[in-house]
Protein backbone atom coordinates (compact mmCIF):
# COMPACT_ATOMS: atom_id res chain seq x y z
CA UNK A 1 0.00 0.00 0.00
CA UNK A 2 1.73 3.21 -0.98
CA UNK A 3 1.16 6.38 0.62
CA UNK A 4 0.66 9.96 -0.90
CA UNK A 5 2.45 11.79 -1.71
CA UNK A 6 5.22 8.95 -3.32
CA UNK A 7 8.52 9.25 -2.29
CA UNK A 8 11.33 8.64 -5.04
CA UNK A 9 12.81 5.63 -4.67
CA UNK A 10 9.64 3.56 -4.36
CA UNK A 11 8.37 4.57 -7.73
CA UNK A 12 8.02 1.86 -10.57
CA UNK A 13 6.50 1.91 -13.44
CA UNK A 14 2.83 0.33 -13.90
CA UNK A 15 2.12 1.77 -10.26
CA UNK A 16 -0.99 3.58 -10.36
CA UNK A 17 -1.98 6.94 -8.42
CA UNK A 18 -4.72 7.60 -5.75
CA UNK A 19 -7.55 7.32 -8.00
CA UNK A 20 -10.15 10.25 -8.02
CA UNK A 21 -13.87 10.00 -7.64
CA UNK A 22 -15.95 13.03 -7.80
CA UNK A 23 -19.27 11.42 -7.58
CA UNK A 24 -23.10 12.86 -9.53
CA UNK A 25 -21.93 15.64 -11.19
CA UNK A 26 -25.01 18.45 -11.07
CA UNK A 27 -25.91 21.47 -12.50
CA UNK A 28 -24.81 22.95 -9.77
CA UNK A 29 -20.89 21.99 -9.99
CA UNK A 30 -21.22 23.49 -13.55
CA UNK A 31 -22.31 26.84 -12.40
CA UNK A 32 -19.49 27.04 -8.87
CA UNK A 33 -16.81 25.72 -11.87
CA UNK A 34 -17.91 29.07 -13.82
CA UNK A 35 -17.71 31.21 -11.02
CA UNK A 36 -14.46 30.25 -9.59
CA UNK A 37 -12.69 30.08 -13.01
CA UNK A 38 -14.23 32.73 -15.58
CA UNK A 39 -15.50 30.18 -17.71
CA UNK A 40 -19.11 31.70 -18.71
CA UNK A 41 -19.68 29.73 -22.31
CA UNK A 42 -23.77 29.60 -21.77
CA UNK A 43 -23.11 25.94 -23.05
CA UNK A 44 -22.35 24.84 -19.29
CA UNK A 45 -25.32 26.60 -17.55
CA UNK A 46 -27.66 27.66 -20.03
CA UNK A 47 -30.39 24.56 -20.74
CA UNK A 48 -32.30 26.76 -24.16
CA UNK A 49 -29.18 27.41 -24.89
CA UNK A 50 -27.76 23.96 -24.91
CA UNK A 51 -30.80 22.20 -26.36
CA UNK A 52 -30.81 24.73 -29.39
CA UNK A 53 -27.29 23.65 -29.96
CA UNK A 54 -28.43 20.35 -30.59
CA UNK A 55 -27.51 18.73 -27.01
CA UNK A 56 -29.47 16.78 -24.40
CA UNK A 57 -28.52 19.07 -21.84
CA UNK A 58 -25.91 21.11 -20.21
CA UNK A 59 -22.38 19.60 -19.69
CA UNK A 60 -19.70 20.51 -17.92
CA UNK A 61 -16.53 22.52 -18.80
CA UNK A 62 -13.35 20.36 -19.85
CA UNK A 63 -11.48 22.61 -17.51
CA UNK A 64 -13.48 21.19 -14.45
CA UNK A 65 -12.39 17.58 -15.35
CA UNK A 66 -9.43 18.71 -16.07
CA UNK A 67 -9.36 20.19 -12.25
CA UNK A 68 -10.14 16.46 -10.96
CA UNK A 69 -7.50 15.04 -12.99
CA UNK A 70 -4.65 18.26 -11.42
CA UNK A 71 -5.67 16.35 -8.35
CA UNK A 72 -4.65 13.33 -9.03
CA UNK A 73 -1.17 14.38 -10.18
CA UNK A 74 -0.78 16.94 -7.34
CA UNK A 75 -2.08 14.50 -4.36
CA UNK A 76 0.27 11.63 -6.30
CA UNK A 77 3.46 13.61 -6.48
CA UNK A 78 3.30 17.22 -4.50
CA UNK A 79 2.15 20.23 -6.66
CA UNK A 80 5.93 21.45 -6.05
CA UNK A 81 7.32 18.68 -8.15
CA UNK A 82 5.18 18.42 -10.52
CA UNK A 83 6.66 19.93 -13.95
CA UNK A 84 4.65 18.87 -17.22
CA UNK A 85 0.46 18.55 -16.65
CA UNK A 86 -1.23 17.83 -20.00
CA UNK A 87 -4.87 17.73 -20.92
CA UNK A 88 -7.04 16.23 -24.10
CA UNK A 89 -10.83 16.51 -24.08
CA UNK A 90 -12.50 13.95 -25.91
CA UNK A 91 -16.38 13.67 -24.84
CA UNK A 92 -18.37 15.42 -22.75
CA UNK A 93 -19.21 15.12 -19.04
CA UNK A 94 -23.55 15.72 -18.41
CA UNK A 95 -25.41 16.27 -15.29
CA UNK A 96 -25.96 12.77 -12.84
CA UNK A 97 -22.16 11.48 -14.26
CA UNK A 98 -19.70 10.11 -11.79
CA UNK A 99 -16.04 10.83 -12.93
CA UNK A 100 -13.39 8.64 -11.79
CA UNK A 101 -9.82 9.59 -12.78
CA UNK A 102 -7.06 6.83 -12.81
CA UNK A 103 -3.14 7.38 -13.80
CA UNK A 104 -0.17 4.82 -14.18
CA UNK A 105 3.62 5.35 -14.28
CA UNK A 106 5.08 4.50 -17.77
CA UNK A 107 8.59 5.54 -17.55
CA UNK A 108 10.88 6.50 -14.23
CA UNK A 109 13.99 8.16 -14.63
CA UNK A 110 17.09 8.30 -12.22
CA UNK A 111 19.25 10.54 -12.60
CA UNK A 112 22.43 11.74 -9.90
CA UNK A 113 19.94 13.30 -7.61
CA UNK A 114 16.30 13.49 -8.94
CA UNK A 115 13.99 11.01 -10.52
CA UNK A 116 12.01 12.19 -13.68
CA UNK A 117 8.72 9.77 -13.15
CA UNK A 118 6.76 9.86 -16.47
CA UNK A 119 2.41 8.94 -16.24
CA UNK A 120 -0.53 8.59 -18.34
CA UNK A 121 -4.20 8.87 -16.85
CA UNK A 122 -7.74 9.27 -17.95
CA UNK A 123 -10.92 10.47 -16.56
CA UNK A 124 -13.90 8.26 -17.28
CA UNK A 125 -17.60 8.24 -16.63
CA UNK A 126 -19.46 5.91 -14.93
CA UNK A 127 -21.15 4.47 -18.05
CA UNK A 128 -16.94 3.98 -18.91
CA UNK A 129 -17.09 6.66 -21.25
CA UNK A 130 -13.46 8.47 -21.60
CA UNK A 131 -14.00 11.92 -21.14
CA UNK A 132 -10.49 12.81 -20.80
CA UNK A 133 -6.67 11.58 -21.49
CA UNK A 134 -3.52 13.04 -20.73
CA UNK A 135 0.02 12.85 -19.35
CA UNK A 136 1.93 14.05 -16.88
CA UNK A 137 5.94 15.01 -15.51
CA UNK A 138 6.88 14.75 -12.05
CA UNK A 139 10.56 15.34 -10.35
CA UNK A 140 11.29 14.16 -7.34
CA UNK A 141 14.71 14.89 -5.20
CA UNK A 142 16.28 11.77 -4.38
CA UNK B 1 -13.22 27.05 -42.58
CA UNK B 2 -12.10 30.22 -40.84
CA UNK B 3 -12.93 33.81 -42.10
CA UNK B 4 -9.76 33.94 -43.60
CA UNK B 5 -7.40 31.91 -45.96
CA UNK B 6 -5.18 29.48 -43.57
CA UNK B 7 -2.69 31.53 -45.08
CA UNK B 8 -3.05 34.77 -43.66
CA UNK B 9 -3.45 32.80 -40.01
CA UNK B 10 -0.21 30.85 -40.77
CA UNK B 11 1.41 34.92 -40.88
CA UNK B 12 0.56 35.54 -37.38
CA UNK B 13 2.33 32.45 -36.27
CA UNK B 14 5.53 33.34 -33.69
CA UNK B 15 3.85 36.92 -33.30
CA UNK B 16 3.27 37.50 -29.77
CA UNK B 17 0.30 40.00 -27.54
CA UNK B 18 0.18 41.00 -23.84
CA UNK B 19 -2.77 39.28 -23.00
CA UNK B 20 -3.08 39.49 -19.10
CA UNK B 21 -2.04 41.68 -16.36
CA UNK B 22 -2.16 42.15 -12.92
CA UNK B 23 -3.40 38.66 -12.05
CA UNK B 24 -2.79 39.31 -8.51
CA UNK B 25 -2.82 35.50 -6.83
CA UNK B 26 -5.60 36.12 -3.46
CA UNK B 27 -5.64 33.48 -0.93
CA UNK B 28 -9.50 33.27 -1.10
CA UNK B 29 -9.80 32.78 -5.12
CA UNK B 30 -7.13 29.90 -4.74
CA UNK B 31 -9.79 28.36 -2.18
CA UNK B 32 -12.90 29.29 -3.66
CA UNK B 33 -11.05 27.58 -7.14
CA UNK B 34 -9.88 24.24 -5.05
CA UNK B 35 -13.63 23.84 -3.87
CA UNK B 36 -15.08 24.52 -7.79
CA UNK B 37 -12.71 21.50 -8.48
CA UNK B 38 -13.76 19.39 -5.72
CA UNK B 39 -9.96 18.99 -4.13
CA UNK B 40 -9.80 19.33 -0.48
CA UNK B 41 -5.91 19.86 -0.65
CA UNK B 42 -5.33 21.70 2.55
CA UNK B 43 -2.47 23.17 0.91
CA UNK B 44 -5.44 25.17 -1.47
CA UNK B 45 -7.35 26.32 1.48
CA UNK B 46 -6.50 30.05 2.47
CA UNK B 47 -8.82 30.15 5.46
CA UNK B 48 -6.57 26.24 7.49
CA UNK B 49 -2.97 28.14 6.83
CA UNK B 50 -1.05 30.82 8.15
CA UNK B 51 1.52 30.50 5.47
CA UNK B 52 0.80 31.50 1.33
CA UNK B 53 -1.10 28.61 0.06
CA UNK B 54 0.14 27.55 -3.50
CA UNK B 55 -2.91 27.36 -6.27
CA UNK B 56 -3.82 23.87 -8.46
CA UNK B 57 -2.05 23.36 -11.11
CA UNK B 58 -5.18 24.52 -13.89
CA UNK B 59 -5.54 27.89 -11.41
CA UNK B 60 -4.08 30.27 -14.57
CA UNK B 61 -7.97 29.77 -15.99
CA UNK B 62 -8.97 32.32 -13.82
CA UNK B 63 -7.10 34.81 -16.33
CA UNK B 64 -10.00 34.84 -18.70
CA UNK B 65 -11.88 37.13 -15.59
CA UNK B 66 -12.41 40.83 -17.16
CA UNK B 67 -10.12 42.08 -15.23
CA UNK B 68 -7.01 40.70 -15.95
CA UNK B 69 -7.27 40.90 -19.74
CA UNK B 70 -5.43 43.61 -21.55
CA UNK B 71 -7.46 45.63 -23.72
CA UNK B 72 -6.32 43.99 -27.41
CA UNK B 73 -6.78 40.04 -25.11
CA UNK B 74 -10.23 39.47 -26.46
CA UNK B 75 -12.07 35.99 -28.05
CA UNK B 76 -8.46 35.57 -30.19
CA UNK B 77 -6.23 36.38 -27.51
CA UNK B 78 -5.59 40.03 -30.03
CA UNK B 79 -4.88 37.33 -33.00
CA UNK B 80 -7.24 37.56 -36.61
CA UNK B 81 -7.75 34.30 -37.05
CA UNK B 82 -11.92 34.52 -37.39
CA UNK B 83 -12.46 31.02 -36.06
CA UNK B 84 -16.65 30.91 -35.58
CA UNK B 85 -17.50 30.64 -31.88
CA UNK B 86 -20.46 28.73 -32.57
CA UNK B 87 -18.14 25.89 -34.19
CA UNK B 88 -15.07 25.97 -31.78
CA UNK B 89 -13.99 23.77 -29.13
CA UNK B 90 -11.11 23.39 -26.98
CA UNK B 91 -9.38 20.26 -27.63
CA UNK B 92 -6.24 19.97 -25.63
CA UNK B 93 -4.35 22.24 -22.46
CA UNK B 94 -0.96 21.71 -21.64
CA UNK B 95 1.30 23.30 -19.25
CA UNK B 96 4.98 23.68 -18.22
CA UNK B 97 5.82 24.79 -14.70
CA UNK B 98 9.24 26.69 -13.48
CA UNK B 99 7.39 26.28 -10.12
CA UNK B 100 3.75 26.37 -8.72
CA UNK B 101 1.49 29.57 -8.61
CA UNK B 102 1.47 30.61 -5.24
CA UNK B 103 -0.52 33.21 -3.36
CA UNK B 104 1.27 37.08 -3.52
CA UNK B 105 2.18 36.52 -7.00
CA UNK B 106 1.55 39.12 -9.77
CA UNK B 107 1.32 37.48 -13.10
CA UNK B 108 1.67 38.96 -16.65
CA UNK B 109 0.89 36.98 -19.41
CA UNK B 110 1.90 37.11 -23.37
CA UNK B 111 0.64 35.08 -25.67
CA UNK B 112 2.42 33.77 -28.69
CA UNK B 113 0.34 31.91 -31.37
CA UNK B 114 2.65 28.89 -31.33
CA UNK B 115 0.87 26.92 -34.65
CA UNK B 116 -1.85 26.53 -36.85
CA UNK B 117 -2.69 24.03 -39.21
CA UNK B 118 -5.43 22.33 -40.74
CA UNK B 119 -7.05 18.61 -40.80
CA UNK B 120 -10.08 16.85 -42.81
CA UNK B 121 -12.41 15.71 -40.33
CA UNK B 122 -15.23 12.74 -40.11
CA UNK B 123 -18.44 14.17 -40.03
CA UNK B 124 -16.70 17.60 -38.65
CA UNK B 125 -15.66 18.66 -42.37
CA UNK B 126 -12.42 20.62 -42.38
CA UNK B 127 -10.99 21.06 -38.44
CA UNK B 128 -8.87 23.76 -37.90
CA UNK B 129 -6.16 24.20 -35.41
CA UNK B 130 -4.92 27.15 -33.38
CA UNK B 131 -2.48 26.79 -30.79
CA UNK B 132 -2.26 29.73 -28.15
CA UNK B 133 0.75 29.67 -25.54
CA UNK B 134 0.50 31.95 -22.79
CA UNK B 135 4.03 32.26 -20.83
CA UNK B 136 2.88 33.72 -17.21
CA UNK B 137 5.91 35.61 -15.36
CA UNK B 138 6.36 37.00 -11.93
CA UNK B 139 6.52 40.57 -10.71
CA UNK B 140 10.33 39.74 -10.99
CA UNK B 141 10.20 38.95 -14.86
CA UNK B 142 10.72 35.41 -13.76
CA UNK B 143 9.33 33.01 -15.58
CA UNK B 144 6.50 30.46 -13.84
CA UNK B 145 4.04 28.56 -16.23
CA UNK B 146 3.39 28.07 -19.66
CA UNK B 147 0.12 27.15 -20.32
CA UNK B 148 -0.10 26.17 -24.46
CA UNK B 149 -4.73 26.34 -25.25
CA UNK B 150 -5.56 24.06 -28.54
CA UNK B 151 -8.66 25.72 -30.19
CA UNK B 152 -10.59 23.88 -33.02
CA UNK B 153 -12.87 25.13 -35.48
CA UNK B 154 -14.90 22.34 -36.11
CA UNK B 155 -17.20 22.18 -39.56
CA UNK B 156 -20.12 21.72 -37.68
CA UNK B 157 -22.00 24.26 -34.62
CA UNK B 158 -20.86 22.69 -30.72
CA UNK B 159 -21.69 25.30 -28.65
CA UNK B 160 -18.52 27.27 -28.26
CA UNK B 161 -15.39 27.84 -26.16
CA UNK B 162 -15.65 30.65 -23.65
CA UNK B 163 -14.34 34.21 -24.64
CA UNK B 164 -11.61 35.08 -22.72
Amino acid sequence: MSTFPVAAETVAVGDSGPAVVVEALSREDFVRYAGASGDFARIHYDEPFAEAAGYPSVFGQGMLTAGFASTLVTDWFGIEHVRRFRTRFSAQVWPGDTVRVTGEVTDVTPTDDHVVVDVTFEATTGDDVVVLTGSATADLPH
Amino acid sequence: MPRYPLADLEAQVGTSNVTVRNLRVEGGKVEEFARAIHDDNPEFRATERDEPVVAPLTFTRTSYFPQYRTATADWEFGFELGFDRDRSVHGEQAYEFERPVREGDVLTGVTTLAEVYQREGGEGGTMTFAVFETEFRDADGDLVVVVRNTRIETGRPVGGEAEP
